[in-house]
């Protein structure tokens, strides 16, 4: 008894030494909050440890950093400009008429064959009165929130196919194997809420963006970095929910049991890596508890419910909404939507301006709106930033692919939407010009590399410092160069 | 004084094109080491007499804070000063001055400038990194005091065959390794460990060798009796065991960026696992490194290659194929030169050329017509992003082969027939059948196997430099050649078969370390060479510099035999240490650079789930064949452009099988596997992370796979509990962790077991749906109660961290 005694004394005190040394772990290395999240390591080589090694993760001091959250919603497929936000009436006047020439000058699309037609906007537009900005009838309840909202009007890709374009505009490289906007920003701002993932992916529509998981992978970055695909059925992250008829007392002390086991262990080896794992099964089992609470829009009025035009059960964009702000109410750093079905070719109805558009238009104008409403109501609109956009734009001319009748638009890299809510930027402002065609900018270009050093900034984090060591480069989200720009015009 | 007078010009602080990239991470890891080393070894009066060693020392302070303005990068060079060669750091620069005078540290500028207080004259320039420090700076001049020699990047030089060092305890060794591993421990006052138990040995070796845990049986049999010879031959077996390759497959498919789709948008399907059961073989045969990497990179360039020879030139269409409507084939095409280039060099060379693509490389000496050389050596095959993957090799199975010999004969047979035959009507039976059977024939489809092709020589491209790295922004011709680093004379127009060659010629210095430190650290946790993918100048420097030229040398030696190689590194008494530690072994060495430890890391997503499947028993030993599709959790999503990202999961043992069998789709990784740091072969992986998440513990938890495999490991315990419930606890966990439990061990489990049977005896359906036998008649109560509680031990087992980690 005695002699049992004496061991457990001594394994207490081994595992409060190992406890004392993670702890120590934590604060060294994460001196911007990265404590909370799990560590990682290259094959025993803990990576956290070599973040002390390395710089600390800067900061901008040049920024306020209000951001606190991104909302990020992703109209995968790339919605068109001209039935949405942008009043072209050149090309209503010239609809159908053929295209000028100065316009398809060394210039190659991915579908329009021949010399195409000039299309006309398919929808009416409204002028909002606070603003003035027009608004076509398909987004009435973002034309009502207007005053809340930043426009980037000239924003310019150099790719034009979607996978790639969506890797490079969340990536910062075309290619696979880089780090997602959302592991930047939690390498770099760490977690405020240790029993929810930091950076949550939700997908509706039907249908995974066209990189697939890449667009919200760690890349290089450790993979606790990586965005967590939350699903809208079943399990929200998946494997959450314990065997069938395995019941939470039955959890707890299996875990109980575990921890004892891992702990004799831990005395026995020392290994620091062995008290991680223990509190990662810890944090798990908080979690099983967080999260489906977190995730149970049941809980929500009906009014709010309606507001979203969210129905609990269904995968439904605006349900994501909705998810978005109980997430970030609840501390998660980075929350990303991505939509299936912008892609308005114009090959037949499923993806044409007149019926597809219409139909994602109505699932996305009023959940979006309520969002921004919503975050606005409940002061987290202040330290969220709320991102809408595509990958890229859309051409100004009708593709008419193999002579379809219906109306759609290629894929245009070198202009395009998107707006902004929150988390600092100035509202009610618009940036950047496009020519009467739409089609190239004409004033005030914003590329990819500047919105992502922008967004940066905003996240109170240096873009031009912010790295990770790999393969003997540091490689940065705005890419190897210093091309992109941060842009103080959009900052309130 | 006339330094002064220079000083604003030279030091332009806006200089256009600036790469703000200081490695100080990686300068860290390196000096970090360094500085313990140097720091323990050596007393600070002999520091000032001491010879600088320029690879060691110099180099890394030079590239971390000058070659990014004043190095290999002709084109962003500043003041017309580099740094990174004798004739140019010894010449005048723009200014006049002299950047470095040898013996003469008041006469260089790079020392004034480095030196100084005065912030317009400091380099480097504040605005690009901090000034050095004075640890660095003392570096630097006595470098010069000494005669500021320089010297070939240590990873390039000719290997050297070192003398064994002389050690202290002479005991301990018992082969080479160790007296250079002891004699580093001895240097820093460090012992090694004692040997790990016989039990945790041969689970480590099995681990290592064939991924799998031991039978128990075997266990008991080597502690019994754990000879030198008994070991040597449990070492042997594993060895020869076919699940050797099945292991060490794995590590060669995330460089190869292995997977079973084309990637991108609509990521299709790819029929190319007769590559990875290729690569399978090749690794049992124990084929050669040089014959192995020749056939992979030039199989179909040597002369009358085999079948096989050309499946192993998949090794280079795992590149990614967009078939996204309305992309630019030769967009593509060009993205995969781009990254063949980039895996060949990281694979074989360690070292990262994609800087080259845009600019001559900041750190090394690779120049932007050293890349695009290279370029065109890959740039001359027929494959160029075609939806359906041509050229591919096609291979009829035995039966199918059969199949079409016996289609042929009747055909034959039918068609003479018909030549005999006159009535019109009997010709036109015959016709139809001879249509039957031909469509007979045509419906038996060849497996089939993306593979690399030469243009013949009227359809050569041309080659041009990528401006920017932009496919569509052409520079000017150029020729292919081999990096010049290694390549005195570049010869007329290499092939990838010249590449493979000189890879074990001329550049053999660096393929053989690279090779041996990629084999270490798979076996010892961590290379010797911990950035086992950068040996460039950003890279680590090894902890073991002398041991790593042995081993590689040995390497070369052993005619490139893999299995003699990582034989000798099991056979070793460091490999043997025990993998404890105590507090003061953790706080002077944390990470076991100086193995004065058994190394203790977590195991691969595959090892996880195989190891989970072999010790409930579930595990099929089944090899080759088709990817199959094991349960996996319902997305509710289709691939942009593609199919349902869902899959039926495979019938039958499939389901059971390895996780290198396992389809790899890269834009959906199978979940379980992405929850423990596998990599979606997109691009060439040398090191995977070891992340340490609760996402990764619900895997472990709760994915049905891993119940299932806690079911069964249960009942296996709860039949094999010959007198007790002891005896099925010590039974479960020796199929586990191939070891028997202590005795607080397994009383822990006996007092879950009995507390979980008490909870069941309350809650009989969910005892039913956690066993898995709901609904089912007629099952006895107790029987169900019980079961319930083995799976509720069988889970606790397959969670442990010891369970989860090679030890």
């Amino acid at each position: 008894m005695l002699q049992k005694q004496s061991r457990k004394v001594r394994i207490d005190s081994m595992v409060d030494s190992l406890k004392r040394q993670t702890r120590r772990h934590f604060l060294n290395r994460c001196p911007l909050g990265l404590a909370g999240l799990a560590t990682a390591s290259i094959l025993g080589t803990s990576v956290s440890d070599r973040v002390i090694a390395g710089e600390r993760v800067p900061a901008d001091s040049r920024s306020r950093g209000r951001v606190k959250h991104v909302i990020y919603l992703h109209m995968a497929g790339s919605p068109s400009q001209f039935e949405l936000f942008d009043y072209k009436p050149v090309l209503a006047k010239q609809h159908l008429q053929p295209c000028p020439d100065s316009l398809l000058a060394n210039q190659k699309f991915a579908f329009i064959k021949g010399h195409p037609q000039i299309l006309g906007p398919q929808f009416e537009f409204e002028q909002c009165q606070q603003t003035g900005r027009y608004f076509s009838s398909l987004v009435p309840e973002l034309r009502k929130i207007s005053e809340d909202l930043t426009f980037v009007r000239s924003m310019s890709t150099d790719q034009f196919n979607h996978a790639p374009a969506e890797l490079f505009l969340h990536t910062g490289s075309p290619r696979p194997g880089s780090a997602s906007f959302g592991s930047w920003a939690l390498y770099g701002l760490g977690s405020e809420n240790e029993n929810v993932p930091g950076f949550i992916v939700f997908v509706s529509g039907g249908t995974n963006p066209a990189a697939g998981k890449s667009v919200w992978g760690s890349g290089f970055l450790p993979g606790i970095y990586q965005g967590v695909q939350c699903r809208s059925f079943g399990d929200p992250i998946l494997f959450l929910s314990d065997p069938p008829g395995m019941d939470r007392s039955s959890r707890r002390a299996s875990l109980d049991s575990l921890s004892r086991l891992n702990r004799i262990h831990a005395a026995d080896f020392g290994d620091p890596e062995t008290q991680t794992r223990i509190e990662q099964y810890e944090l798990a089992f908080r979690m099983q508890v967080a999260a489906p609470e977190a995730f149970d829009l049941g809980t929500e009025t009906a009014e709010t419910l309606e507001m979203y035009g969210a129905r609990p059960g269904e995968n439904l964009f605006a349900n994501n909404c909705l998810m978005a702000r109980r997430l970030v109410e609840r501390g998660v750093r980075f929350v990303q939507l991505f939509d299936w079905g912008w892609d308005v070719h114009g090959t037949g109805p499923h993806d044409d301006l007149n019926h597809q558009l219409v139909k994602k238009c109505s699932e996305m104008d009023r959940p979006v709106a309520a969002l921004i409403r919503d975050l606005k109501q409940r002061g987290l609109l202040e330290d969220t930033l709320v991102i809408w956009g595509g990958e890229f734009g859309r051409t100004s001319m009708n593709e008419a692919r193999n002579g379809s009748k219906y109306f759609g638009r290629d894929h245009h890299p070198h202009c395009f939407t998107m707006f902004f809510a929150g988390g600092g930027m100035r509202p009610g402002f618009d940036y950047g010009a496009t020519d009467e065609f739409g089609y190239f900018v004409t004033e005030n270009r914003m590329s990819v590399r500047d919105l992502q050093a922008t967004l940066l900034h905003m996240l109170g984090l240096d873009p031009y410092r912010l790295s990770f060591p790999f393969q003997g480069l540091n490689h940065r989200w705005i890419g190897p160069t210093d091309e992109g720009r941060i842009n103080q015009d959009l900052l309130a | 004084m006339k330094l002064r007078n220079t000083t604003n010009k030279s030091l332009d602080r806006n200089r256009p094109g600036w790469f703000p990239l200081e490695s100080t991470f990686w300068w860290l890891c390196g000096m970090g080491l360094h500085v313990t080393f140097w720091g323990v070894s050596i007393s600070a009066q002999d520091q000032t007499e001491l010879r600088v060693d320029y690879s060691q020392q110099v180099r890394p302070i030079l590239a971390k804070h000058c070659f990014a303005c004043h190095g290999p990068d002709a084109n962003h060079r500043e003041s017309g000063l580099a740094l990174h060669t004798a004739e140019l750091a010894y010449a005048r620069a723009d200014s006049g001055e002299f950047g470095i005078v040898p013996g003469q540290p008041e006469a260089s500028g790079v020392l004034i400038r480095i030196e100084s207080d005065d912030d317009d004259e400091r380099m480097p320039p504040s605005d690009h990194g901090a000034p050095l420090a004075a640890g660095e700076i003392d570096i630097i001049r006595r470098w010069i005091v000494q005669g500021a020699s320089y010297e070939q990047h240590w990873a390039y030089r000719p290997m050297q065959r070192p003398e064994i060092p002389a050690v202290n305890q002479r005991g301990w060794p018992r082969n080479e390794i160790d007296y250079f591993v002891l004699a580093k421990l001895e240097q820093n006052g460090l012992a090694p460990a004692g040997r790990a138990s016989p039990e945790r040995l041969v689970r480590r070796l099995h681990l290592d060798l064939i991924g799998l845990p031991p039978d128990p049986e075997v266990v008991r049999r080597f502690a019994e009796e754990p000879s030198e010879t008994a070991y040597e031959e449990l070492v042997d077996r594993l060895l020869d065991n076919p699940a050797y390759g099945e292991h060490w497959a794995r590590m060669w498919l995330d460089l190869a960026r292995y997977a079973d789709s084309q990637g991108y948008a609509e990521d299709h399907y790819r029929e190319i696992w007769l590559y990875r059961d290729w690569v399978i073989e090749a690794f049992n045969q124990d084929k050669p490194f040089d014959e192995f990497s020749r056939e992979q990179l030039a199989g179909d360039l040597l002369p009358d290659p085999t079948e096989a020879q050309l499946i192993a030139t998949a090794f280079h269409r795992n590149t990614m194929t967009n078939s996204e409507g309305g992309t630019d084939d030769e967009e593509f095409r060009h993205a995969a030169i781009v990254d063949r280039v980039n895996t060949t060099a990281t694979v074989w060379l360690g070292t990262t050329m994609a800087c080259a693509q845009c600019h001559s490389h900041k750190y090394d000496p690779i120049s932007i017509e050293d890349y695009y050389g290279l370029f065109a050596i890959f740039d001359q095959t027929e494959d160029a992003d075609h939806y359906d993957e041509r050229p591919v090799l096609q291979r009829y199975t035995p039966e199918q082969l059969q199949d079409r010999a016996r289609l042929d004969a009747e055909i034959s047979a039918l068609r003479a027939q018909r030549e005999q035959t006159a009535s019109e009507q009997d010709q036109g039976v015959l016709d139809q059948r001879i249509k039957d059977l031909q469509a007979a024939l045509q419906a038996i489809r060849p497996l089939t196997v993306p593979i690399m092709r030469e243009l013949d020589d009227n359809h050569r491209r041309e080659t041009r430099l990528a401006i920017g790295g932009a496919f569509s922004n052409k520079g000017e011709l150029v020729a292919a050649r081999l990096w010049s680093e290694f390549s005195r004379e570049l010869g007329e127009r290499p092939t990838r078969l010249d590449l493979a060659n000189w890879l074990f010629a001329e550049a053999r210095p660096l393929t053989a370390r690279v090779a041996a430190n990629r084999h270490w650290e798979k076996i010892f946790g961590r290379g010797l060479v911990e950035t086992s993918e950068d040996f460039g100048s950003q890279g680590s420097l090894p902890s073991h510099p002398e041991l790593l030229d042995w081993l590689a040398a040995k390497l070369e030696a052993d005619g490139w035999s893999l299995k003699k190689f990582v034989k000798m590194l099991v056979m070793s008494e460091t490999y043997r240490q025990d993998s404890r530690t105590t507090a003061e072994k953790l706080a002077r060495d944390p990470q076991n650079v100086w193995l004065s430890r058994g190394a203790r890391y977590r195991l691969t997503a595959e090892q996880i789930r195989d190891t989970a499947l072999a010790a409930s028993g579930l595990l099929s030993p089944k090899m080759f064949g088709p990817p199959v599709k094991p349960p996996q959790p319902k997305s509710g999503l289709t691939a942009a452009f593609g199919g349902s990202l869902d899959w039926e999961t495979s019938p039958g043992e499939d389901r059971y099988r390895r996780g290198i069998y396992t389809m790899i789709r890269r834009t959906n990784l199978y979940p379980s596997f992405q929850a423990f740091d596998a990599t979606n072969r997109t691009v060439c992986t040398v090191r995977r992370m070891n992340s340490n998440t609760p996402v990764a513990a619900f895997v472990t938890l709760n994915d049905p796979v891993y119940v299932e495999c806690a079911r069964a490991l249960g009942r296996s315990a709860r039949d094999h509990r010959v007198e007790s419930v002891h005896d099925g606890l010590v039974f479960a966990f020796r199929r586990v962790l191939a070891r028997d439990p202590s005795a607080e061990e397994v009383g822990e489990l006996q007092s879950l077991w009995e507390r979980q049977v008490m909870h069941f005896r309350e809650r009989v359906q969910d005892a039913a749906a956690l066993v898995g036998v709901e609904g089912e008649a007629d099952l006895p109560y107790a029987e169900v109660v019980e079961l319930a509680a083995w799976t509720v031990i069988g889970n606790v087992l397959l969670n442990l961290d010891e369970a989860l980690t090679r030890n």
